[in-house]
């Protein structure tokens, strides 16, 4: 297993720095820089966006720049924050945790709805559950993120007063959990909507190729209680491609998300991205990416691991079946 | 069977439940430790929920990287300026209690405060206010926006303190400040022209800072200044507490904390009908579509005095190189219409880039829209049939596509392309287009809009030969005599509707929603970003 994963951690490193190449090249071809968007843009001299440019090491060639940048990265630097002249690192560091509960909130809600209505709707697909689990994925797939903020923010905040419609705390509020909760519920029930139409359609969809095999048939025949049929042996031998949906949401919760974030004035991730990109803060940009990356890359690995774990036929040097 | 397998889905259920909430609660603390710095002292503190939709930058003030009006109104609160400003260029003691001009014109006599203090309790003097602009033009400290600076005498022309010499304040006494300038300067045009760049800085605390290093130190991650609000914490770009500075000159803020959250702006208007937000910025703008949303919560919506934006037309005078060209797509334009389009009736059209009811005003511009005689200037430019680009951000899209049927109509090719606005302003600047949408804040000043952009260090329409324009603009710049500057604004404003190298297409008047739950906001100098806060007071 240590060879295994010594031997995917090695494989995964050239892909990180292909990323960080290509997404530094691509931001890098955006035909404006922060210097062109300093003073709202046109009031600035030449000079003065010539000496910014100079001050940000904007004026060197980008492969110079890219180099520079993987340099300071190699030595634990993510640099200066064009924007705000802060560390990189610790305005990611005050973004993740807040990232994590909204986006992981909302992630991990949709998993407790959207399994076992899956389950359900595979099991039944034209009973109360299947129609349940059928609107449940139109809706998710069918309403943009910003359109189901906008509207839960209009019936739950301006229409009935329930819940806030902006901030992760009140001010003075204490930060309590009760008042992180209260500020919660909207945004991720945005998050947990939008990610449940995946769920409840691959858990359907694998459930229902499972339950119609031969020794579900056969457990059937046997008498088994149906839940032990539909959750022992349906839902378990199901069970892969459902954690590969789920695992696969992982970078998801820890990049954050970026519509939601923005609009409930969310300090996570994902609105430090949308600020970034917007302000052509390539350094941030590229922070976000690394950590992205990172996980996008242990998520792979991550993945392999469960797979074998689950399924011990694969063997660990990829021997396999 | 039936029941152990509900009771099995119970248990499953309550065991989901459970595992949600451990993980909620987990992160909750987890936050609740991080969030501690937000908290106040106590647990009846007054806060003002305020919103912005922009971030700031860094809250060192002399390095915006945007140098955007998000930034500045922030400043405003944490640094002291020198006067408070409003939109019809009144000028209202802050730092500075009173005001002089001297040296026939070339000096201002600034009389400061002797009440004002930083927040760490040192008397704030005239000697903090040279320091900080000795350290500012100084040309090893990095900072942004020096330009502003070239105004006093001793500067370059990029603001930076020439070798040998000293930048032009002096402290004639430890609460007089005195300013001397290049050209001569009318002390309420120099602070409504520079007041909101112009900060004191806790000098004393900045001695063992390099000037080279000044802009990077980590004092600005926990700033001190003398404004009417201390700072508490912040995240980045998302969340910044203040709170009130009971020792502020001008009275203390009526509240305990002031939260600032950055949101989308499509949220701004619901959170405060909400009760999430007390106010939001610039001065609870909003469109006139939305008048009535906040009316129908129990908002009064009150109008501006005066107008809060300007739209125009940037035109490349590259590529549009003939001024028949130009004006035909001055006279091509229906600006009535796009006007109403874009602002409902809240905009005046104007033929001119100086704000209407100040002296060197014209008259109220009458419509140029004329179609016959547009095509007529495009035959006399010989205008070939090629295809112009029009830049604009998405906001104002619909609004480009109005401006496009418009010269369409009089037989002007035009491509729209959508962008954001750096790549537009960049685009316009090396010539990548050809016209663009904008929109500004304008200042009483006769010079505001043309004496940034019609100059040899920013030249953003490409016009050929700026010479005309030059001699004009420093003309109006070095002359006091109040009639005889009004002749020369006037020669400006005929030479630039012969040569028309931008349109001016209208002032737009704003919207403020009044907060319910705070009083005493001047709500159109947020204009002019600065915002009364020491007047403030909570009041649910």
């Amino acid at each position: 297993m240590t060879n295994y994963l010594v031997k995917r951690v090695l494989g995964a490193l050239p892909v990180f720095f292909g990323i960080t190449l290509i997404v530094f090249f691509l931001m890098n071809m955006a035909p404006a820089t922060i210097a062109d968007a300093a003073g709202g843009g046109e009031a600035s001299s030449a000079a003065a966006r010539a000496a910014l440019e100079a001050n940000l090491g904007l004026d060197k060639p980008v492969p110079v720049r890219y180099l520079l940048w993987l340099k300071a990265l190699l030595s634990g630097e993510l640099g200066l924050s064009y924007r705000t002249g802060q560390p990189v690192l610790g305005m990611i560091g005050q973004r993740v945790l807040p990232s994590l509960i909204l986006t992981g909130t909302g992630v991990v809600a949709a998993v407790a709805i959207g399994i076992p209505l899956g389950v359900m709707a595979a099991w039944k697909p034209g009973g109360r559950w299947g129609k349940l689990a059928g609107g449940l994925t139109l809706l998710s797939f069918s309403a943009p993120g910003f359109f189901l903020c906008v509207l839960l923010i209009y019936f739950f905040s301006v229409r009935l007063g329930w819940l806030p419609a902006a901030g992760m705390y009140s001010a003075g509020g204490g930060g309590s959990l009760g008042d992180l909760l209260y500020h919660l519920l909207l945004p991720a029930g945005v998050v947990c909507l939008s990610n449940l139409g995946s769920l409840v359609r691959q858990t359907s969809s694998a459930c229902g190729e499972v339950l119609g095999e031969d020794y579900i048939r056969t457990a059937r025949a046997k008498g088994l209680p149906e839940g032990t049929v539909v959750w022992k042996h349906g839902f378990r031998t199901a069970l892969l491609p459902v954690v590969t949906t789920v695992l696969n949401h992982i970078p998801h919760i820890i990049g954050g998300s970026l519509v939601v974030e923005r609009i409930f004035g969310w300090p996570g991730m994902g609105s430090l991205l949308f600020t970034s990109v917007s302000s052509r803060d390539y350094t941030v940009i590229m922070g976000i990416t690394v950590v992205i990356a990172l996980t996008v890359l242990a998520t792979g690995i991550l993945m392999d691991i469960v797979y074998r774990l689950a399924d011990p036929g694969v063997g660990w040097g990829g021997e396999g079946r | 069977m039936k029941t152990q397998r509900k009771t099995r889905l119970a248990v499953l259920a309550l065991a989901a439940a459970l595992v949600g909430s451990l993980l909620l609660s987990s992160c909750g603390q987890q936050e609740t430790q991080t969030g501690d710095q937000t908290q106040t002292q106590s647990g009846q503190a007054v806060n003002v929920n305020y919103g912005i939709s922009n971030p700031w930058d860094s809250l060192m003030p002399y390095y915006s990287v945007s140098g955007s009006n998000y930034s500045r109104i922030i400043y405003d609160k944490i640094y002291d300026r020198l006067a408070y400003v409003q939109p019809d260029g009144t000028c209202l003691p802050r730092a500075a209690s009173s005001w002089e001009s001297a040296e026939e014109g070339y000096a201002i006599v600034f009389h400061l405060d002797e009440k004002a203090a930083f927040h760490d309790g040192t008397p704030v003097t005239a000697q903090h206010w040279v320091d900080t602009l000795t350290l500012i033009t100084d040309p090893a400290c990095q900072i942004l926006g020096r330009g502003t600076f070239a105004c006093l005498t001793g500067t370059d022309e990029e603001g930076a303190v020439q070798a040998g010499q000293k930048v032009g304040a002096e402290a004639v006494d430890e609460h007089t400040l005195k300013l001397t300038f290049k050209n001569p300067v009318v002390p309420e045009e120099f602070l409504v022209d520079k007041n909101r760049e112009l900060y004191v800085l806790p000098t004393h605390l900045l001695t063992d800072i390099a000037p080279a290093d000044l802009v990077t130190d980590d004092f600005w991650l926990s700033p001190v200044g003398s404004g009417p609000c201390k700072f508490v914490s912040e995240v980045s770009g998302s969340t910044l507490v203040l709170e009130s500075n009971p020792d502020y000159q001008l009275g203390a803020p009526g509240f305990d904390t002031l939260t600032i959250t950055v949101m989308d702006k499509s949220n701004l208007l619901t959170a405060l009908i909400s009760g999430d937000l007390d106010y939001y910025a610039f001065g609870g703008s909003i469109t006139e579509e939305n008048r009535a949303v906040a009316e129908q919560a129990g908002f009064t919506v009150q109008e501006g005095t005066v107008p809060s934006t300007f739209y125009e037309l940037m035109l490349n005078n590259e590529t549009l190189s003939s001024p028949q060209l130009r004006q035909a797509i001055n006279a091509a334009l229906d600006k009535d219409l796009l006007c109403q389009q874009s602002t409902g009736t809240l905009g005046t059209v104007t033929d001119s880039s100086i704000l209407p009811g100040t002296d060197y005003a014209g008259p109220a511009a009458q419509s140029a829209y004329d179609p016959d005689k547009a095509k007529e200037l495009l035959a006399q430019a010989g205008y070939d049939g090629q295809t112009y680009t029009l830049a604009c951000t998405s906001q104002r899209a619909s609004l480009a596509a109005l401006i496009q049927q418009n010269l369409e109509a009089v037989g002007l090719k035009v491509e729209i392309e959508t962008v954001d606005s750096a790549t537009m302003f960049a685009g316009m600047n090396d010539g990548t287009y050809d016209m663009g949408v904008a929109s500004h804040t304008p200042t009483s000043l006769p010079l505001w809009f043309t004496g940034a952009r019609l100059t040899p260090q920013n030249n953003i329409f490409r016009v050929g030969d700026l010479s005309t324009y030059t001699t004009l603009i420093n003309a109006i710049g070095q002359e006091t005599n109040q009639t005889a500057r009004i002749d020369l604004v006037d020669e400006l404003e005929a030479y630039l509707k012969q040569q028309m190298p931008f349109v001016p297409l209208w002032f737009g008047d704003a919207l403020h929603v009044q907060s319910n739950t705070v009083t005493g906001i001047d709500y159109p100098s947020s204009a002019c970003c600065n915002e009364n806060v020491w007047q403030w007071q909570k009041t649910v």
